[in-house]
C-alpha cells in the first residue's frame, strides 16, 4: 500500500466504522446517560421551583462547531420549558448565535409555537456592554435600547444561557449575575469543551445548574416527559457506540504516535551506544 | 435529523449533503473542492454579517432613531462621528485616529475587566482557599485544589531568583498546567467527534433515509 493510499485509508475506515455504529445505534446495549444524574436533577429542581407561566430569557449563543453536541438537550429543554407554560424570549449577542437562533425559531414556528409562547429579541450588538444593558433590563432599570420593546421583560423568572461562543455562561456570570436580583437563577447548557471554564461557577453557586457533557444531556433528556410536545424535543443524542469507537480510535492514534516516538528515541540511543 | 431544514425541502438537504461530502473529502486529500467550499463559506458568512449589521443594528438602532429625532440624539451623532473618524484613519493625524480606537478598547476593557474581577477572580480566589468540607474527601479535594492553584501560580513566576524548592514547585506547576490543558483537549476532541457523528447521521438519515 502506497503512502497516499495509507493516508486515505485511515480516515475512510474511521468514517465507515462510525457510519456503521450510527446505523446500529439501538442494538448495542450501550447507554450514554449519566448513572448519577446530579446535573440533571439540579436543572429539574430549578425548573420545578419556577412560578406558573414563567418568563424565560434565553441567551442563545452556541457555536456552529459544537452545537451538534448540545442541540438535543437544548431542544428538549426548550420543549420542557414550553410544556411548563413558559414565555420564551430569545436574544443573541453573537452573529453565529443569531444564525442558529433563527434556525431554531423557524423550527419552533413550523412545529406550531405561537407568538404568545415565543419572542424574538434579535441580535444585540455590544458584547459585554450589551450584556450589561440586558442585565439592567432584567433588573427593571431601563429598556434594552432602540428598536426593542421588551419592557415586560422586567418579570424575568429564569435566565437560560446556551453557550459555546465567546459570550457564553462565563460572560453572563461576570456581567449579569452581579446586576440582577438574586432570586432570578441562571442555568446553562454548554458543550463539553467549556466544562473546565464553567464548572467552577456551579461550584460557587453563581450558576444554578449546568448541563455540559453528552452524558448529563442524555440523563436530562431521559428524565423529561414532554407529553404532547414530544415532537419539539430531540430525544436521541449521538450514538453511544459511535462515540466509544471514535474515542478509542483517537486514543489509539495518540498511542501510536507516542509509541513510535518512544521507539525512535530508544533506537537512536542504542545507535549512539554502539557508535 | 438536525431539523434546521424544513421537512420536504429536498433541494436544501441535497445541497447540505453535497457540501458535507466535499468537506469530508478534505479528510481524504481532496483539496480543490474543499478549498472551494471554504471560499463559499467565507462569502456566505460575509454576506450574512453585512445583512445582520444592516437589518439588526444600523437601521433599527441608528437610522430609525436619528430619523425620528435628529436633534435629540447627540449620543448617536457622537457615535457616527467616531465611526467616521475610524474610517478616515489613513488620512487624519494619528492622534485623532487614535480616539475612536481608544474609546472602543477602553470601554470594552472596562466592562470585561470589571466583570472578570467581580464575577470570576474574587469568587474563584475564595473557592481556591483550602477549607474543611462536610467529609474527608471534600476536605482533601479542597486542599488539593488550593495546592494545585498555588503550584500553577508559582509556575508563572519568571525572572526572579529561585532556589531548588521553588524551581521544583514551578516545574510541578507547569506539569499540572499541561495536564489541565490535556484534559481540556480531551473535551475538545469529544465535541468535535460528536460533530462528525452528527454529520454522518445527517447523511445517513436526512439524506439517504437509512436511519430514523
Amino acid at each position: 500500500m502506497s503512502e497516499r493510499s495509507a493516508r486515505i485509508a485511515g480516515p475512510l475506515l474511521l468514517v465507515a466504522v462510525l457510519a456503521v455504529a450510527v446505523v446500529i445505534r439501538g442494538d448495542t446495549g450501550l447507554r450514554l446517560s449519566d448513572p448519577e444524574p446530579g446535573a440533571s436533577d439540579a436543572l429539574t429542581a430549578v425548573l420545578d421551583a419556577l412560578p406558573d407561566e414563567p418568563t424565560v430569557l434565553i441567551g442563545f449563543d452556541p457555536d456552529v462547531g459544537t452545537y451538534a453536541e448540545i442541540r438535543p438537550t437544548v431542544r428538549t429543554l426548550v420543549a420542557d420549558l414550553a410544556a411548563r407554560g413558559s414565555r420564551l424570549a430569545f436574544v443573541s449577542l453573537t452573529a453565529e448565535g443569531r444564525a442558529l437562533a433563527l434556525g431554531e425559531l423557524a423550527r419552533l414556528d413550523r412545529l406550531g409555537a405561537g407568538p404568545a409562547a415565543l419572542r424574538d429579541l434579535g441580535f444585540v450588538p455590544g458584547a459585554e456592554a450589551a450584556l450589561v444593558a440586558l442585565a439592567r433590563t432584567v433588573a427593571g432599570d431601563r429598556a434594552l435600547g432602540d428598536g426593542e420593546d421588551i419592557t415586560d421583560l422586567e418579570a424575568v423568572d429564569l435566565v437560560l444561557v446556551i453557550g459555546g461562543n465567546d459570550l457564553g455562561p462565563r460572560s453572563w456570570v461576570e456581567q449579569v449575575v452581579p446586576r440582577i436580583p438574586a432570586e432570578v437563577p441562571i442555568v446553562a447548557v454548554s458543550p463539553s469543551v467549556l466544562l473546565p471554564e464553567v464548572l467552577p461557577y456551579v461550584e460557587s453557586g453563581q450558576l444554578a445548574a449546568l448541563i455540559s457533557t453528552p452524558r448529563e444531556g442524555a440523563a436530562y433528556r431521559e428524565s423529561v416527559d414532554l407529553g404532547p410536545l414530544a415532537g419539539w424535543g430531540e430525544a436521541e443524542g449521538p450514538a453511544a457506540l459511535a462515540v466509544l469507537v471514535g474515542l478509542l480510535s483517537a486514543i489509539g492514534f495518540l498511542g501510536t504516535g507516542v509509541g513510535s516516538r518512544v521507539l525512535g528515541g530508544l533506537r537512536s540511543s542504542r545507535g549512539r551506544e554502539r557508535a | 435529523m438536525n431539523g434546521l431544514i424544513a421537512d420536504g425541502d429536498q433541494m436544501a438537504t441535497l445541497v447540505a449533503a453535497i457540501v458535507t461530502l466535499v468537506v469530508l473529502g478534505g479528510l481524504l486529500g481532496e483539496r480543490r473542492a474543499f478549498s472551494w467550499t471554504q471560499h463559499l463559506f467565507a462569502g456566505l458568512a460575509t454576506g450574512y454579517l453585512a445583512l445582520l449589521a444592516i437589518t439588526e443594528v444600523v437601521v433599527p438602532r441608528l437610522v430609525v432613531p436619528l430619523a425620528a429625532d435628529p436633534a435629540g440624539r447627540l449620543d448617536l451623532w457622537l457615535g457616527v462621528g467616531l465611526v467616521a473618524t475610524a474610517a478616515a484613519a489613513p488620512w487624519v493625524p494619528r492622534v485623532v485616529a487614535a480616539i475612536p480606537i481608544s474609546v472602543a478598547i477602553g470601554s470594552l476593557a472596562a466592562f470585561a475587566l470589571g466583570g472578570a474581577v467581580v464575577g470570576t477572580l474574587l469568587p474563584q480566589l475564595a473557592a481556591s482557599l483550602a477549607r474543611p468540607g462536610p467529609d474527608l474527601p471534600a476536605t482533601v479535594g479542597s486542599a488539593a485544589g488550593a495546592a494545585i492553584t498555588g503550584l500553577v501560580l508559582i509556575g508563572f513566576v519568571h525572572g526572579a531568583p529561585r532556589g531548588r524548592v521553588l524551581s521544583g514547585a514551578a516545574s510541578a506547576g507547569r506539569w499540572l498546567m499541561l495536564a489541565g490543558i490535556g484534559g481540556w483537549l480531551g473535551y475538545l476532541l469529544l465535541s468535535r467527534l460528536v460533530l462528525l457523528i452528527d454529520r454522518i447521521a445527517f447523511l445517513l438519515g436526512d439524506w439517504l433515509g437509512l436511519v430514523g
